[in-house]
């Protein structure tokens, strides 16, 4: 008898994804939210068939036949038209020899993968709903997964995914018909929404810790897909992988062993990780070719300075100076502005940084609180002006709500006012 | 040895959350983990239960089922040897549908026949 133990990890969750996207193509994205139910009852009845019976040879094959089969019955139920229904069940015939040669099948899905994650990625679907689609349907996360991962309630995440599907049906859209220009004009946006991803699972560090990295992980696998498809790739897909694998390398250094924060100073650089620096630089390498520069280029170059430098001290500053003038010209969010202050302050002094962060706008400054705070502390700190330090740490904790964060800027109060 | 009838009963409320495909995979670990570690007192490994039924009422009326008087649907079933409901019970509380929080009747058969 098989044993589930062999079903590799998150098997189910990408399995999902997969199904959503063969079965969308098979019975239309108009029939989405039917074929996320009959997946769901495929896999429950996995829970039941296979620990009695044993996991079967295929299980991939076993989920689709299954989940296609329940969805034929329930639309046979439905009395749909049966020129289309007839049409349904000839494919669902032919399939069950196309599922015997796996490696067909297996490339197959990637492709139809990628097409639903273009699909959620539509510029009519608002990106906060984007984010939430392309994680219920292509990432396979449950409602209240997405809710942990990206710190909101899972009713908020319910509200996203009915918009997004709302949108769906409002404009018809089918897989089948995107077109080679439509894969081409949406690849930046795609690329946005797993950045987007990526940046929920790394940014905070409180909530539910495995989910977050899930996020993070999750991320580098749809990145990867999108540079390893001969459509879809783009150099900026690359330079996203490279960017991606960079900042997971140092992810271990950015907290102790408490769970407390630790600044980029002060971190043990050799629990950062060799082998995703070097896999990140492949996929740099690959970056590399072509003309275009993209945000994710710059930005690896930044990512690439921090981790080659052996010690803080050691960081070439000017050269990250000088990438960030680059994506500034590009790309000018606020959270780019206020790190490119703070690299200015270490070649040109903490008095030209400080005045840089003094100029960035009140609308601008809201979106990056309480970083900015925290930045203004550390700046004024090193012009020797330990009053202002504390008083801006004072107000980072009003506004901090991670606990980690919380701690971190506790101490520093503790710290400044021994000092005085 | 006496048989158990292990009758898995769900929670009847339609609020609850599915569980996502990672828990999904989690329970599945649980479930294989039971029948292995009970592997000899397994008899029959049973089956799940659609939520859909009838009910035959005296007089031949038949009502849309299932029958559900409590918060609670019967969801599946397995059948255990044990020596005594002591072991059998010992045997539920390892059983996933009581980990993850659900209820388990047991039942001796009578093996009348």
């Amino acid at each position: 008898m098989n044993s589930t133990s062999q079903l590799v990890e998150h098997f189910f969750r990408h399995e999902y994804g997969r199904l959503v996207a063969l079965l969308t193509r098979d019975f239309g994205v108009r029939n989405l939210e039917l074929a996320e139910d009959v997946i769901q009852s495929a896999m429950s009845r996995a829970l039941v068939v296979w620990p009695r019976s044993g996991t079967p040879t295929e299980p991939s094959a076993w989920l689709y036949r299954t989940a296609k089969n329940l969805a034929i019955d329930n639309l046979r139920r439905q009395k749909l038209a049966q020129g289309f229904l007839d049409a349904a069940i000839a494919v669902s015939e032919e399939s069950s020899t196309t599922i015997a040669t796996l490696p067909h099948f297996d490339s197959e899905i990637g492709d139809e993968t990628l097409r639903l994650l273009f699909l959620c990625c539509h510029p009519a679907i608002a990106v906060d709903s984007q984010v939430a689609l392309a994680l219920k349907t292509v990432s396979g996360f449950g409602v209240h997964e997405i809710a942990l991962g990206l710190l909101t309630t899972s009713a908020n995440i319910e509200k996203r995914l009915t918009r997004a599907k709302e949108k769906m049906r409002e404009l018809h859209l089918e897989l089948s018909e995107m077109t080679f220009t439509e894969v081409l004009e949406r690849r930046e946006a795609v690329l946005s929404t797993i950045y987007l991803i990526f940046n929920e699972g790394y940014a905070a560090t409180t909530g539910d810790v495995p989910i977050r990295l899930d996020l993070c992980w999750e991320a580098i696998r749809l990145a990867k897909m999108v540079a390893a498809h001969p459509v879809a790739d783009s150099p900026a897909a690359h330079a996203l992988v490279a960017l991606l694998l960079l900042h997971t390398a140092r992810m271990d250094g950015r907290l102790d062993t408490e769970g407390g924060v630790v600044l980029l100073a002060q971190q043990d650089r050799t629990r950062w990780d060799g082998g995703l620096m070097r896999e990140a630089m492949a996929y740099a390498q690959n970056a590399a070719r072509g003309a275009e520069l993209s945000r994710y280029h710059i930005e690896t170059a930044i990512a690439w300075e921090h981790c080659r430098a052996p010690d803080f001290s050691g960081t070439n500053w000017e050269r990250i100076v000088e990438l960030y003038r680059l994506l500034l010209d590009r790309f000018a969010t606020p959270m780019i502005r206020l790190n490119a202050a703070v690299a200015r302050s270490y070649v040109e002094g903490p008095e030209v940084g400080h005045d840089l962060l003094l100029k960035l706008a009140d609308s601008d400054r809201k979106q990056v609180r309480p970083w900015w705070d925290c930045c203004m502390a550390q700046l004024n700190e090193r012009r020797g002006q330990h009053n202002s330090a504390r008083s801006h740490w004072l107000d980072a904790l009003a506004l901090a709500t991670a606990e980690p964060q919380r701690a971190f800027i506790r101490k520093q109060i503790e710290r400044l006012s021994i000092k005085k | 040895m006496p048989k158990y009838l292990l009758i898995y009963r769900d929670s009847a409320e339609p609020q609850q959350p599915q569980p996502s495909p990672e828990e999904m995979q989690g329970f599945l670990k649980m479930w294989d983990g039971w029948f292995q570690q009970f592997e000899g007192k397994i008899v029959d490994g049973g089956d799940g239960l659609l939520p859909t039924g009838r009910v035959l009422k005296p007089g031949g009326v038949v009502a849309d089922g299932p029958y559900v008087e409590a918060k609670e649907m019967i969801g599946g079933y397995s059948v255990v040897s044990a020596n005594s409901y002591d072991e059998a019970i010992e045997i539920a509380k390892h059983c996933p549908i009581a980990v993850i929080g659900g209820a388990i009747e047991i039942r001796q058969l009578a093996e009348y026949n």
